[in-house]
């Protein structure tokens, strides 16, 4: 990194200061712009200003006096970006330590508060060319479960070795003190594990109960009250004790909880990294010009100047101009729509075209996309929704206490208080749902890990359960079954060199479609002059020395016509600024678009040629440009197999029926709800429901948001609107259909598993119950069993993966 | 055999100490990201 000559010895072309300068050097200059360096009047703005408030971010003050932050960091594309502002950002004055996750994108921040600031640090890790975003996380994630789990582990390894020389001195008669010592030791150990580590379970059978719920956290709490309560006075009278299983209850308990709230805090965070986007520069017009700072030093009231290209840092309203927003982050609609004065404007929203004078509204954490970002943070950290073993935790534990009432009463009838009590106690131990509770967790963390990597995340463990009931795939069109972005399907390489050259300036999406299509067949660009856009008609310049024109020719088409010669024609050209140049209907391209008007489109008639042509001859050129929104590559295996599993796969628009149709034959869909209106979605949803069917829809814009919320399952395109995420239960964490697919696979997998467990580990605890109410057991038999019932719900847990992999194969 | 009386003390305090060491691991942030530097290892 860092300073370094380019290679190819340019002329004027010394060091970079860094490798973004260098990679936007190479850019310009591979675009044939090396003109900007020379006619630059001035360097680009950049947000200057050090005073910036990071206020919104959480920052825990340590023990040490220093300060603890969290960041996230875009822009990490490889670990050694993570390494250079590791390094960098360390060797600031100040800076204790800097870890940097390239998993998450979170910067972990640790600074002295007299030597600097977050806003400099910030600043610094800005100069590196990487964006740093505010977050409203906690720097740390909660450490008391990891602590509680290590203790207890240790504390039950310790007590299992010592129960081991108990159980073996059954063979050999042991001398009473050594027991004595053993046994003491052991409840010493085990009685912060039942105090403090077991709290967890303690406050949430207090809480359930609090609330008339009865969960699993009861009979686990149960359990333990009787383990640690059997131990303490068997411990004092010198009996036999079940402290051993009491360590290992515990800590596999313990175990369980975390890898659940692991996974979920992954796609917690997965879903607020895609969501928190806000440019971290605006152009602030102040009294004596216009300033670049910090979009975190923007205050409301503020007025803001908005060039084309540029992304809103805060929320406003238009005061003057008109220009042409794309709000795809919020709606998800990647066409964009005109704006002038008095109309609203959003942070994160894009202006392709025109230019705006905006009046700050709100900034920071007051924004729309703000909101919705810690909306969803708020979503992830809402409480666990019951589980199938939950469901059945009352009846469970009304048994457990009735079978134990009958076996006192009966070993008192038939035999002495003593046995009873022993025998009692033994059904409370064997009954206690070691593995019954991590038959759940374990599986379900397994089956959202299975899903996650393979781009599909969940927020909940019921979302992904829910798949395995679902019997309609309502998929959207644009953004979901397609790519929501134009791309040129068929044109002629020399009409789309001279189309693509006239169009090189401009960012609106059929521009940029072509010149990224020329950019991909190698077409060089030609140099354009006297470019205008004609509002509402196209584009016009010359290229070659012949006087071009660009016009919408159709939904979906763009002509190209020579229009005689420079000299003889100047077009007056009126400049539009909003609206100019629009196709309509674009994304609904008509019948074939295949090969129509495509004369030369093989690569036989390549660049060289095409640039060879001049003059007269390359009026050949005219033609017509035809451009659609492809359907992703993997939409038509994805949705084969999705009908192949029996699931009626539905394409639901707003679009005319004949672009849907076109778009379903290409992805091979059959049924299509063409013109669906927005509002009209979701009351489509809702029928399907109440007509006894359970539908999942995928989605990526604003209004498919009330669609993806009735839904039984709504999963949204992380490419997609911020507001979509919000509403749905999973994302898809690419840019491809196929996790859906993928989830549907863990979901039966996961759902396989944890009724498999829940079976096992009922089948388990009656078994053990009656042996326990029997009085076949005793404190080693209850040690041997507890962990061969939860190591077989773990195994169970572990063939999740291997049982999605075993579906993709074959 | 009265050895073991006087080892098993011993043997536990020796185990409380590694058991402070993981406390003092975990509230300095040992254990917060658990995720990436098992990566990291592989990238440096």
């Amino acid at each position: 990194m860092g300073a370094g000559a380019v290679a190819g010895g340019e002329a004027n072309v010394g060091t970079f200061c860094c490798a973004g300068c260098e990679a936007a050097w190479e850019i310009i200059h591979g675009a044939g712009l090396e003109r900007y360096y020379r006619e630059r009047t001035e360097y680009a703005p950049r947000p200057g200003g050090h005073a910036g408030a990071w206020n919104a971010v959480p920052v825990a003050d340590l023990d040490d006096g220093t300060c603890e932050a969290r960041l996230m960091v875009d822009g990490l594309r490889c670990a050694s970006c993570v390494w250079v502002v590791e390094r960098v950002v360390e060797a600031s004055p100040g800076v204790t330590q800097a870890h940097v996750s390239y998993a998450t994108g979170r910067a972990t921040l640790r600074w002295d508060p007299a030597t600097t600031s977050l806003a400099d640090l910030a600043a610094r890790i800005g100069t590196l060319g990487y964006v740093p975003r505010a977050l409203g996380e906690e720097s740390r994630p909660d450490r008391g479960l990891i602590l509680r789990l290590g203790i207890a582990a240790f504390a039950a390894m310790n007590v299992m070795l010592l129960h081991a020389s108990i159980y073996t001195g059954w063979l050999d008669v042991m001398d009473d003190r050594y027991l004595q010592l053993f046994r003491w030791t052991s409840l010493a150990l085990m009685t912060p594990v039942a105090i403090w580590c077991a709290s967890p379970f303690f406050a949430g059978a207090i809480g359930g109960l609090r609330n008339g719920v009865l969960h699993m956290d009861v009979p686990i709490a149960l359990g333990v009250v009787i383990l640690y309560g059997h131990g303490v006075i068997a411990t004092l009278m010198n009996h036999e004790t079940y402290l051993d299983s009491l360590g290992m209850l515990v800590a596999l308990l313990l175990a369980g909880r975390m890898l659940e709230q692991r996974g979920r805090r992954r796609a917690a965070e997965a879903a607020v990294s895609l969501a928190a986007s806000v440019p971290h520069a605006a152009r602030r017009s102040t009294d004596t010009g216009v300033e670049t700072v910090p979009s975190s030093e923007l205050c409301v009231g503020d007025t803001l100047e908005v060039g084309p290209g540029e992304e809103l840092a805060a929320d406003g309203i238009v005061v003057r101009g008109r220009g042409l927003l794309r709000r795809a982050l919020l709606t998800g609609e990647a066409e964009p729509v005109g704006v002038e004065g008095g109309d609203h404007v959003e942070a994160g929203t894009v202006l392709v075209d025109g230019s705006v004078q905006v009046r700050v509204l709100a900034v920071g954490t007051e924004t729309v996309l703000s909101r919705m970002a810690s909306q969803l943070q708020d979503a992830a950290d809402r409480s666990v929704q019951p589980t199938a073993a939950d469901r059945i935790a009352p009846m469970f534990t009304a048994a457990t206490l009735v079978v134990a009432a009958l076996t006192f009463a009966g070993w008192v009838y038939f035999s002495t208080l003593n046995n009873a009590v022993a025998a009692t106690v033994a059904v409370l131990v064997v009954a206690c749902p070691c593995a019954l509770a991590l038959s759940h967790p374990l599986a379900a963390a397994a089956g959202l890990g299975a899903a996650a990597r393979r781009g599909l995340l969940f927020r909940s463990t019921d979302a992904l359960l829910a798949l395995n009931d679902v019997d309609t795939v309502a998929l959207d069109k644009t953004g979901t079954v397609t790519e929501g972005a134009l791309a040129v399907t068929a044109a002629a390489d020399a009409t789309l060199r001279v189309a693509a050259g006239l169009e090189r300036h401009s960012i609106h999406p059929i521009a940029r479609a072509m010149v990224a299509e020329a950019a991909l067949r190698g077409i060089p660009l030609p140099t354009a002059t006297q470019v205008r856009e004609i509002a509402g008609v196209g584009m016009a310049g010359v290229v070659d020395g012949v006087h071009w024109t660009l016009r919408s020719g159709g939904p979906g088409v763009v002509e190209l016509r020579a229009s005689g010669d420079a000299a003889a024609s100047r077009v007056a050209g009126a400049f539009g600024v909003a609206g100019a140049f629009r196709v309509a209907g674009a994304t609904s391209a008509t019948g074939a678009t295949s090969a129509t008007g495509a004369t030369a489109t093989g690569t036989s008639a390549t660049g060289t040629s095409a640039t060879g042509t001049s003059g007269a001859s390359a009026t050949s050129a005219a033609g017509r440009i035809h451009l659609s929104d492809a359907v992703r590559d993997d939409a038509r295996a994805t949705i084969g197999a999705l009908r192949a599993q029996g699931l009626d796969v539905v394409l639901i628009t707003g679009d005319h029926e004949h672009a849907a149709n076109r778009i379903a034959r290409e992805a091979g869909i059959a049924t299509v709800a063409a013109g669906v209106l927005p509002d009209a979605k979701a009351d489509w949803v809702r029928r399907r429901r109440d007509a006894g069917g359970r539908v999942l829809v995928a989605g990526d814009g604003l209004n498919d948001g009330p669609a993806l919320a009735a839904a039984d399952v709504g999963v949204a395109m992380a490419t997609g609107a911020a507001s979509s995420v919000l509403v749905a239960d999973g994302v898809i964490s690419s840019s491809a259909l196929a996790p859906l697919l993928a989830g549907f696979r863990s979901a039966r997998a996961c759902r396989t598993v944890i009724d498999g467990n829940l079976r096992r580990s009922l089948v388990y605890n009656v078994a053990a119950v009656a042996a326990a109410a029997a009085g076949f057991i005793n404190p080693l038999i209850a040690a041997v069993l507890m962990p061969l019932s939860s190591g077989i719900v773990i195994y169970g847990a572990y063939r999740v993966e291997g049982m999605v992999q075993a579906e993709e194969s074959g | 055999m009265d050895a073991i009386l006087f080892l098993l003390p011993l043997a536990v305090a020796l185990g409380a100490v590694f058991a402070i060491m993981f406390v003092v691991a975990a509230a300095r942030g040992q254990f917060d990201d658990l995720d990436d530097p098992p990566e990291r290892i592989l990238r440096d």
